[in-house]
């Protein structure tokens, strides 16, 4: 059902280049961390390490405290950032069993049906995810149970920070906004839930587009079976008789 | 009880198409807002936390990354070279080694399609070339690449462990004897029919062709050795070196410096016909970084743990709706209550595995029924390292199980065959793999004894 992804305009080559950059990025650098922080426990405090310091009068580092805790937060940007990636190429999994017995009318009903579902939840997760996000951002969260109605006074939690991870300081331009001029000693917050409210954003309008091209029929569903598929296609040739 | 509604919305979802993880996020965010006080911010939490606070979770990408690093098809290709010069020359010989070179593959990477995809694309060419029926060779490999999650490293047992609060390292050391029998028992399944029928056997390509094998197919073998000595250390020589997650990072660098430097099928030293030698090409050292082919890799495995880690994390919003009422608790009074017993349950189990392993992604299914059972296995007295290979082992049944396991799709497309020719090559030895469960759910040490030997014996909290 997927096949390989072409983007059809300039524009939509941009973004897809971007999306894909981004994705390999984050992995690379989560890679990198952890790989580091394993080479810094390992070296610098064996006894070559300790010659070097000696020898040098320096002080290395004995591990990156914050190495976990910011390969989590790049983890979680990697999934949450991802989602809307994966429906756009359509890579997400799911049944399709009982959808390819059907007549072609009412496969495409029942896709319809399972768009209606993917933007209800689209819908709830991005209105749960921006009252998550608000207070440490210092915004207001929304009111109302299910559907957001207007906003409500909510505590400002824009002094809240990370456990572990420095605050560069090419982001100290965000204290006077969102921490009334005071000093961040690690990284706020809000930086890394950042990705929660933009991730779900973007999933939104990928459910919105995906629904729009099954109406228009350019799209035949939203899922496929298994994640080999793509994979299949390049081999095919190997055990195919013409 | 609403819990069922649930389970029938959840499973309803599923079939009209409705994406896993959306059937699992939306009927357990509906059931929360309708029948709880949870918030809409606290589902929001959870998906994050899925990601930000399970640092088991965090080994997934990187098993990942390491064998999408390996898939690339040199390495597959050198493990079965190796294969064939070990058991080639035996009756049934390419068929053998094609099971042997899965098991092998299935060391490497962590799942069951791409161990399919990767062998079995070059072995069912190449047994077909020497004389064996096409339905032979999709129904061994179809088998065999199930041995992908039952063979360390596992994505699967990595989500058992994250869902249950068990050590990891004794999972992985759990499956080693489990995973080896399960090969033994088919290959000599296979040697069995092929004396009977007369199936083509190999030439003896001597030690010599073993030892050249080995030496090419080493450097990627060798990622086993780091995984295993950095987990469980060298005993008696040193202890533990990484934690699994850091275990699985070392793996997938490992993984990217075999594939670029010294096999270099990728990156900036590949090409057609005879690769460049690094000394030719020092500045490879550097651009190898930054190279399409290892950006590709790198989106590859990020996608696809993306997919992987949607269905998890939405697993785990469902997760908090069984914890949160209670159902496990609920469902294991009631189990006691009627009397039924440990045999009884193990077989409850097997058959709601086999049954959801055929639709679901294995480790979302997993995320989902282990929290279901494990408090009841815990007071029947099943050993909860027991329990994973258990399960772990259904879910490869589930795979290969008609009307639709997932192995069997993958197989069809790899070998080009309709479904129910694949079905029905892959039955003799879905029986011998049935058997294989029986075993392993009946004799317990099969699975525990490694794990008490090496890493003593375990302390059940709870």
């Amino acid at each position: 059902m997927s096949g390989k992804y072409e983007p059809a305009t300039a524009l939509g080559r941009v973004v897809n280049g971007f999306e894909e950059t981004f994705i390999a990025v984050i992995l690379g650098l989560m890679t990198a961390i952890t790989f580091a922080n394993v080479v810094i426990r390992y070296v610098f405090n064996s006894a070559a390490g300790q010659w070097v310091e000696r020898t040098f009068s320096i002080d290395l580092p004995g591990s990156l405290i914050w190495g976990l805790e910011l390969t989590s937060a790049l983890f979680a940007w990697l999934v949450l950032f991802g989602m809307s990636y994966a429906v756009k190429v359509t890579a997400h999994l799911g049944v399709d069993a009982i959808i390819n017995l059907l007549p072609h009318r009412g496969r495409r009903m029942l896709a319809l049906i399972a768009a209606a579902c993917c933007l209800a939840y689209g819908f709830l997760l991005m209105k749960g995810a921006w009252d998550y996000w608000a207070p440490f951002g210092g915004f207001e969260q929304t009111g109302g149970r299910w559907f957001p109605e207007g906003f409500i006074k909510t505590r400002d939690q824009g002094w809240y920070e990370t456990e572990q991870i420095p605050m560069p300081d090419w982001l100290r331009f965000v204290e006077p906004i969102f921490n009334q001029g005071e000093h961040y000693e690690k990284l706020p917050r809000f930086i890394p839930y950042l990705m929660l409210p933009i991730g779900c954003a973007l999933l939104m309008f990928r459910f919105i587009q995906a629904t729009w091209e099954l109406i228009a029929g350019k799209r035949e569903g939203l899922i496929v079976s298994h994640e080999a598929e793509d994979a299949i296609e390049d081999v095919r040739h190997m055990n195919y008789e013409e | 009880m609403e819990v069922v509604l649930l389970f029938v919305m959840v499973v309803g979802l599923m079939l009209i198409g409705v994406p896993i993880a959306i059937s699992l996020g939306l009927s357990s965010t509906l059931f929360l807002l309708w029948f709880s006080d949870t918030s809409l911010a606290s589902i929001a939490q959870t998906l994050y936390q899925a990601m930000e606070g399970h640092s088991t979770l965090l080994a997934i990408p990187f098993f990942i990354l390491a064998s999408t690093f390996m898939s690339t098809g040199g390495v597959a290709r050198r493990i079965i070279r190796f294969s064939i010069a070990c058991v080639g020359h035996l009756p049934g010989g390419l068929a053998i080694a094609g099971v042997f070179a899965c098991m092998l593959f299935a060391a490497l990477s962590g799942s069951s399609p791409a161990t399919v995809v990767a062998i079995g694309s070059i072995v069912i060419a190449a047994m077909r070339q020497v004389g064996y029926s096409r339905d032979f060779a999709a129904g061994v490999i179809c088998n065999a690449g199930t041995l992908g999650i039952l063979i360390p490293p596992s994505i699967v047992m990595v989500v058992y462990a994250s869902a249950t609060d068990v050590s990891v390292g004794r999972m992985f050391l759990a499956g080693v004897f489990p995973g080896l029998l399960a090969g033994g028992m088919l290959m000599a399944t296979i040697l069995i029919w092929a004396i009977w029928k007369n199936l083509p056997k190999g030439e003896w390509l001597g030690w010599g062709e073993i030892a050249e094998s080995f030496a090419d197919a080493f450097w990627g073998l060798m990622l086993i050795v780091i995984i295993m000595v950095g987990l469980y250390g060298i005993p008696g020589v040193m202890g533990a070196i990484f934690t699994p997650t850091e275990a699985a990072a070392v793996a997938s660098v490992w993984a990217f410096f075999v594939a670029t430097f010294i096999y270099r099928d990728m990156g900036p030293l590949a090409r057609e016909g005879g690769n460049l030698s690094l000394l030719r090409k020092p500045v490879a050292l550097v651009t190898a970084f930054f190279h399409r082919d290892t950006k590709a890799t790198l989106f590859e495995a990020g996608k696809l743990t993306v997919t992987l880690m949607f269905i998890i994390a939405n697993a785990l919003i469902l997760k908090h709706v069984l914890t949160d009422e209670q159902i496990p608790q609920q469902i294991a009074a009631a189990m006691l209550d009627a009397g039924f017993g440990k045999i009884v349950f193990l077989i409850i189990v097997n058959v709601i595995l086999l049954i959801g392993g055929q639709f679901m992604e294995p480790s979302g299914l997993i995320l989902i029924v282990a929290p279901l059972v494990f408090p009841i296995a815990l007071s029947l007295g099943v050993d909860p390292i027991h329990l994973g290979i258990i399960m772990v082992v259904n879910m490869e049944i589930g795979m290969i199980t008609p009307p639709v396991g997932l192995n069997l799709f993958v197989t069809s497309g790899v070998a080009g065959m309709s479904m129910m020719r694949v079905v029905k090559a892959a039955l003799p030895f879905l029986a011998v793999l049935f058997v294989f469960l029986i075993i392993v759910t009946y004799v317990p040490v099969l699975s525990t004894w490694l794990p008490t030997k090496v890493m003593g014996p375990e302390v059940i909290v709870k």
